[in-house]
Protein backbone atom coordinates (compact mmCIF):
# COMPACT_ATOMS: atom_id res chain seq x y z
CA UNK A 1 0.00 0.00 0.00
CA UNK A 2 1.28 3.27 -0.95
CA UNK A 3 3.08 5.21 2.20
CA UNK A 4 0.92 8.35 2.49
CA UNK A 5 -2.13 6.21 2.23
CA UNK A 6 -1.24 3.97 4.59
CA UNK A 7 -0.39 7.04 7.47
CA UNK A 8 -4.08 8.61 6.17
CA UNK A 9 -5.57 5.06 7.25
CA UNK A 10 -3.38 4.39 9.92
CA UNK A 11 -5.31 4.53 13.54
CA UNK A 12 -4.01 7.44 14.17
CA UNK A 13 -4.58 9.22 11.22
CA UNK A 14 -8.41 8.76 11.09
CA UNK A 15 -8.47 9.33 15.13
CA UNK A 16 -6.99 13.05 13.92
CA UNK A 17 -9.39 13.01 10.91
CA UNK A 18 -12.36 11.44 12.58
CA UNK A 19 -12.45 11.99 16.59
CA UNK A 20 -14.46 15.13 17.82
CA UNK A 21 -11.37 16.07 19.90
CA UNK A 22 -8.72 14.76 17.77
CA UNK A 23 -8.77 17.59 15.46
CA UNK A 24 -8.91 20.76 17.12
CA UNK A 25 -6.52 19.05 20.20
CA UNK A 26 -3.90 19.45 16.79
CA UNK A 27 -4.82 22.63 15.34
CA UNK A 28 -4.65 24.19 19.03
CA UNK A 29 -1.35 22.48 19.70
CA UNK A 30 0.20 23.76 16.33
CA UNK A 31 -1.00 27.38 17.61
CA UNK A 32 0.77 27.05 20.65
CA UNK A 33 3.43 25.98 18.79
CA UNK A 34 3.59 28.44 16.52
CA UNK A 35 3.09 31.81 18.44
CA UNK A 36 5.87 30.38 20.89
CA UNK A 37 8.49 29.27 18.63
CA UNK A 38 8.07 32.19 16.00
CA UNK A 39 7.64 34.86 18.55
CA UNK A 40 10.23 34.22 20.70
CA UNK A 41 12.37 33.80 17.73
CA UNK A 42 11.44 36.91 16.35
CA UNK A 43 12.07 38.75 18.97
CA UNK A 44 15.43 37.49 19.71
CA UNK A 45 16.36 38.33 16.19
CA UNK A 46 15.48 41.69 16.96
CA UNK A 47 17.44 42.16 19.56
CA UNK A 48 20.29 40.63 17.69
CA UNK A 49 19.39 43.68 14.91
CA UNK A 50 20.16 45.87 18.33
CA UNK A 51 16.50 46.26 20.15
CA UNK A 52 16.63 46.07 24.20
CA UNK A 53 20.50 46.36 24.52
CA UNK A 54 19.84 45.71 27.64
CA UNK A 55 19.64 41.28 26.94
CA UNK A 56 22.53 39.88 27.32
CA UNK A 57 23.50 37.84 24.31
CA UNK A 58 24.59 34.64 26.77
CA UNK A 59 21.08 34.92 27.65
CA UNK A 60 19.16 34.20 24.33
CA UNK A 61 20.15 31.18 24.08
CA UNK A 62 18.65 29.57 27.04
CA UNK A 63 15.12 31.33 25.78
CA UNK A 64 15.36 29.94 22.47
CA UNK A 65 15.37 26.75 24.09
CA UNK A 66 11.86 27.25 24.73
CA UNK A 67 11.59 28.60 21.23
CA UNK A 68 12.32 24.98 20.68
CA UNK A 69 10.00 23.68 22.44
CA UNK A 70 7.84 25.08 20.79
CA UNK A 71 9.09 23.80 17.07
CA UNK A 72 9.03 20.20 18.86
CA UNK A 73 4.86 20.62 20.12
CA UNK A 74 4.59 22.10 16.27
CA UNK A 75 6.50 18.88 14.76
CA UNK A 76 4.39 16.52 16.65
CA UNK A 77 1.17 18.18 15.91
CA UNK A 78 2.07 19.07 12.13
CA UNK A 79 2.66 15.61 11.46
CA UNK A 80 -0.17 14.54 13.02
CA UNK A 81 -2.25 16.81 10.62
CA UNK A 82 -0.03 15.95 8.05
CA UNK A 83 -1.63 11.94 8.50
CA UNK A 84 -5.21 13.08 7.88
CA UNK A 85 -4.44 14.11 4.51
CA UNK A 86 -1.00 13.02 3.22
CA UNK A 87 -1.64 12.51 -0.37
CA UNK A 88 -3.06 15.94 -0.98
CA UNK A 89 -0.30 17.67 1.51
CA UNK A 90 2.58 16.39 -0.34
CA UNK A 91 0.61 17.91 -4.24
CA UNK A 92 -0.23 21.21 -2.18
CA UNK A 93 2.39 24.05 -3.64
CA UNK A 94 1.36 26.19 -0.23
CA UNK A 95 2.15 23.59 2.31
CA UNK A 96 5.38 22.56 0.09
CA UNK A 97 6.44 26.42 0.19
CA UNK A 98 5.64 26.26 4.18
CA UNK A 99 7.60 23.69 4.64
CA UNK A 100 10.76 25.40 2.98
CA UNK A 101 10.28 27.98 5.17
CA UNK A 102 9.79 26.80 8.54
CA UNK A 103 12.92 24.41 7.54
CA UNK A 104 14.82 27.87 6.78
CA UNK A 105 13.34 29.26 9.91
CA UNK A 106 14.77 26.18 11.94
CA UNK A 107 18.41 25.84 10.07
CA UNK A 108 18.54 29.40 10.72
CA UNK A 109 17.56 29.49 14.23
CA UNK A 110 20.12 26.45 15.04
CA UNK A 111 22.98 28.44 13.14
CA UNK A 112 22.52 31.50 15.22
CA UNK A 113 22.38 29.24 18.28
CA UNK A 114 25.65 27.80 17.56
CA UNK A 115 27.11 31.05 17.03
CA UNK A 116 25.83 32.91 19.80
CA UNK A 117 27.66 29.96 22.06
CA UNK A 118 30.67 29.82 20.57
CA UNK A 119 31.51 33.74 19.60
CA UNK A 120 28.94 36.07 21.58
CA UNK A 121 31.54 37.21 24.23
CA UNK A 122 33.14 39.06 21.96
CA UNK A 123 30.49 40.57 20.07
CA UNK A 124 30.35 43.93 21.96
CA UNK A 125 27.39 46.72 21.59
CA UNK A 126 26.20 45.21 18.26
CA UNK A 127 26.26 41.67 16.43
CA UNK A 128 28.52 41.02 13.62
CA UNK A 129 27.23 42.02 10.17
CA UNK A 130 26.68 38.66 9.00
CA UNK A 131 24.66 37.49 12.36
CA UNK A 132 22.25 40.81 11.73
CA UNK A 133 21.94 39.69 8.16
CA UNK A 134 20.65 36.12 9.02
CA UNK A 135 18.85 37.61 11.99
CA UNK A 136 16.78 39.86 9.18
CA UNK A 137 16.36 36.51 7.05
CA UNK A 138 15.33 34.41 9.70
CA UNK A 139 12.14 37.33 10.61
CA UNK A 140 11.73 36.98 6.78
CA UNK A 141 11.25 33.39 7.07
CA UNK A 142 9.40 32.76 10.20
CA UNK A 143 6.75 35.52 9.09
CA UNK A 144 6.42 33.70 5.57
CA UNK A 145 6.23 30.58 7.33
CA UNK A 146 3.22 31.23 9.19
CA UNK A 147 1.82 33.68 5.88
CA UNK A 148 1.43 30.35 3.73
CA UNK A 149 0.44 28.07 6.53
CA UNK A 150 -2.48 30.65 6.83
CA UNK A 151 -2.97 30.06 3.29
CA UNK A 152 -3.18 26.52 2.77
CA UNK A 153 -6.59 26.49 3.50
CA UNK A 154 -7.73 29.12 0.95
CA UNK A 155 -5.11 27.95 -2.10
CA UNK A 156 -6.57 24.88 -2.47
CA UNK B 1 -28.98 44.48 20.02
CA UNK B 2 -30.88 44.07 16.64
CA UNK B 3 -29.86 47.49 16.39
CA UNK B 4 -26.43 46.96 17.09
CA UNK B 5 -26.12 44.60 14.89
CA UNK B 6 -28.07 46.19 12.67
CA UNK B 7 -25.38 49.31 12.60
CA UNK B 8 -22.23 47.09 12.93
CA UNK B 9 -23.45 45.12 9.50
CA UNK B 10 -24.01 49.14 8.08
CA UNK B 11 -20.20 49.93 8.59
CA UNK B 12 -17.79 50.53 5.84
CA UNK B 13 -15.58 47.54 7.90
CA UNK B 14 -18.64 45.26 7.48
CA UNK B 15 -18.32 45.99 3.51
CA UNK B 16 -14.36 45.41 3.13
CA UNK B 17 -15.11 42.46 4.77
CA UNK B 18 -18.24 40.94 2.81
CA UNK B 19 -17.04 43.14 -0.42
CA UNK B 20 -13.37 41.28 -1.03
CA UNK B 21 -12.40 37.99 -0.89
CA UNK B 22 -8.76 38.24 0.45
CA UNK B 23 -9.84 40.58 3.38
CA UNK B 24 -10.69 38.05 5.30
CA UNK B 25 -7.51 35.84 4.83
CA UNK B 26 -5.31 39.19 5.16
CA UNK B 27 -7.04 39.77 8.68
CA UNK B 28 -6.18 36.46 9.60
CA UNK B 29 -2.58 36.75 8.75
CA UNK B 30 -2.15 39.74 10.46
CA UNK B 31 -4.16 38.57 13.32
CA UNK B 32 -1.44 35.54 13.59
CA UNK B 33 1.58 37.77 13.21
CA UNK B 34 0.13 40.04 16.46
CA UNK B 35 -0.66 36.74 18.07
CA UNK B 36 3.28 36.16 17.58
CA UNK B 37 4.55 39.22 18.62
CA UNK B 38 2.09 39.49 21.56
CA UNK B 39 2.88 35.79 23.08
CA UNK B 40 6.59 35.79 22.40
CA UNK B 41 7.28 39.12 24.14
CA UNK B 42 5.16 38.39 27.23
CA UNK B 43 6.11 34.71 27.02
CA UNK B 44 9.91 36.27 27.66
CA UNK B 45 8.76 38.89 30.23
CA UNK B 46 6.69 36.26 32.21
CA UNK B 47 9.06 33.68 32.37
CA UNK B 48 12.11 36.23 33.83
CA UNK B 49 8.96 37.55 36.29
CA UNK B 50 8.45 33.89 37.63
CA UNK B 51 12.31 33.39 37.63
CA UNK B 52 13.36 32.18 34.83
CA UNK B 53 17.00 33.06 34.10
CA UNK B 54 16.91 35.64 36.65
CA UNK B 55 20.65 36.70 35.45
CA UNK B 56 18.82 38.96 33.03
CA UNK B 57 18.20 42.19 34.60
CA UNK B 58 14.09 43.00 34.85
CA UNK B 59 14.62 46.18 33.49
CA UNK B 60 16.11 44.92 30.06
CA UNK B 61 13.18 42.17 29.71
CA UNK B 62 11.00 45.20 30.13
CA UNK B 63 12.49 46.94 26.90
CA UNK B 64 10.10 43.66 25.62
CA UNK B 65 6.86 45.62 26.90
CA UNK B 66 6.45 47.71 23.22
CA UNK B 67 6.63 44.70 20.98
CA UNK B 68 3.75 43.23 23.99
CA UNK B 69 2.05 46.22 22.97
CA UNK B 70 2.42 46.29 19.19
CA UNK B 71 1.04 42.78 18.80
CA UNK B 72 -2.04 43.73 21.43
CA UNK B 73 -3.08 46.87 18.67
CA UNK B 74 -2.82 44.62 15.69
CA UNK B 75 -4.87 42.02 17.05
CA UNK B 76 -7.57 44.70 18.36
CA UNK B 77 -7.40 46.07 15.03
CA UNK B 78 -7.90 42.86 12.78
CA UNK B 79 -10.32 41.36 15.93
CA UNK B 80 -12.52 44.12 15.55
CA UNK B 81 -12.11 43.45 11.40
CA UNK B 82 -13.65 39.93 12.18
CA UNK B 83 -16.64 41.55 14.37
CA UNK B 84 -17.95 43.90 12.58
CA UNK B 85 -17.34 41.97 9.01
CA UNK B 86 -19.49 39.25 10.37
CA UNK B 87 -20.71 39.77 13.77
CA UNK B 88 -23.15 37.37 14.13
CA UNK B 89 -21.06 34.58 13.98
CA UNK B 90 -19.37 35.54 17.47
CA UNK B 91 -22.04 37.02 19.30
CA UNK B 92 -23.68 33.64 19.44
CA UNK B 93 -20.59 32.22 20.14
CA UNK B 94 -19.73 31.50 24.51
CA UNK B 95 -16.18 30.85 23.21
CA UNK B 96 -15.95 34.12 21.70
CA UNK B 97 -16.93 35.47 25.01
CA UNK B 98 -15.01 33.22 26.97
CA UNK B 99 -12.13 34.92 24.97
CA UNK B 100 -12.66 38.28 25.34
CA UNK B 101 -12.73 37.71 29.65
CA UNK B 102 -9.30 35.82 29.65
CA UNK B 103 -8.40 39.13 27.66
CA UNK B 104 -10.19 41.43 29.96
CA UNK B 105 -7.99 39.34 33.09
CA UNK B 106 -5.03 40.00 31.38
CA UNK B 107 -5.47 43.14 30.90
CA UNK B 108 -6.70 43.30 34.61
CA UNK B 109 -3.23 41.60 35.54
CA UNK B 110 -1.31 44.12 33.19
CA UNK B 111 -2.76 47.32 35.37
CA UNK B 112 -2.00 45.55 38.59
CA UNK B 113 1.70 44.95 37.61
CA UNK B 114 2.09 48.62 36.17
CA UNK B 115 1.01 50.34 38.78
CA UNK B 116 1.24 47.88 41.76
CA UNK B 117 3.97 45.68 41.37
CA UNK B 118 6.44 46.69 39.06
CA UNK B 119 7.09 49.93 41.48
CA UNK B 120 8.14 47.51 44.25
CA UNK B 121 10.54 45.53 41.57
CA UNK B 122 12.45 48.94 40.75
CA UNK B 123 13.52 49.22 44.37
CA UNK B 124 14.91 45.93 44.12
CA UNK B 125 18.61 44.90 44.09
CA UNK B 126 20.42 42.68 41.39
CA UNK B 127 20.50 40.24 43.61
CA UNK B 128 17.22 40.60 45.67
CA UNK B 129 14.82 37.17 45.36
CA UNK B 130 11.51 38.39 42.92
CA UNK B 131 8.85 38.76 44.76
CA UNK B 132 6.50 36.27 45.30
CA UNK B 133 3.49 38.53 43.98
CA UNK B 134 5.70 38.71 41.10
CA UNK B 135 5.85 35.89 40.19
CA UNK B 136 1.99 35.45 40.43
CA UNK B 137 1.04 38.03 38.01
CA UNK B 138 3.66 36.49 35.46
CA UNK B 139 2.36 33.06 35.98
CA UNK B 140 -1.09 34.49 35.91
CA UNK B 141 -0.28 36.49 32.49
CA UNK B 142 0.80 33.45 30.88
CA UNK B 143 -2.54 31.68 31.69
CA UNK B 144 -4.52 34.02 30.58
CA UNK B 145 -2.92 34.98 27.34
CA UNK B 146 -2.54 31.16 26.15
CA UNK B 147 -6.53 30.72 27.27
CA UNK B 148 -6.98 33.66 24.94
CA UNK B 149 -5.10 31.77 21.94
CA UNK B 150 -6.68 28.27 22.81
CA UNK B 151 -9.77 30.08 22.89
CA UNK B 152 -9.27 32.05 19.81
CA UNK B 153 -7.94 29.24 17.84
CA UNK B 154 -11.15 26.69 18.85
CA UNK B 155 -13.93 29.42 18.40
CA UNK B 156 -15.62 27.67 14.52
CA UNK B 157 -15.57 24.08 16.84
CA UNK B 158 -16.98 25.34 20.10
CA UNK B 159 -20.22 27.80 20.38
CA UNK B 160 -21.14 27.10 17.20
CA UNK B 161 -21.14 23.42 17.45
CA UNK B 162 -19.11 22.61 14.95
CA UNK B 163 -16.62 23.94 11.92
Amino acid sequence: MNFLTSLEESAFGVWVSTSLVGYPLMITLHAIGMAVMVGISVALDMRLLGWFPGIPYTAINRFLAIAWIGFTINLLSGTALFCMQATMYVQDGTFLLKMTFVLLGAVTAAFLQGALNRNSASWGASAPGGIRVLAAASIVFWTAGMVTGRLIAYLV
Amino acid sequence: MDSVYDWMVQTPINGLVMGYPWTWPALETFHFLGLCLLIGAVLIMDLRLIGFQSTIPLRAVHALMPVAIVGFCVNLITGLGFLFGDPHLYVINYAFWVKMGLVFLAGINFLFFYFKVEPRLERLGPHDATPMIAKTVGALSLVFWFGVLAYGRLLPYLGTGGG
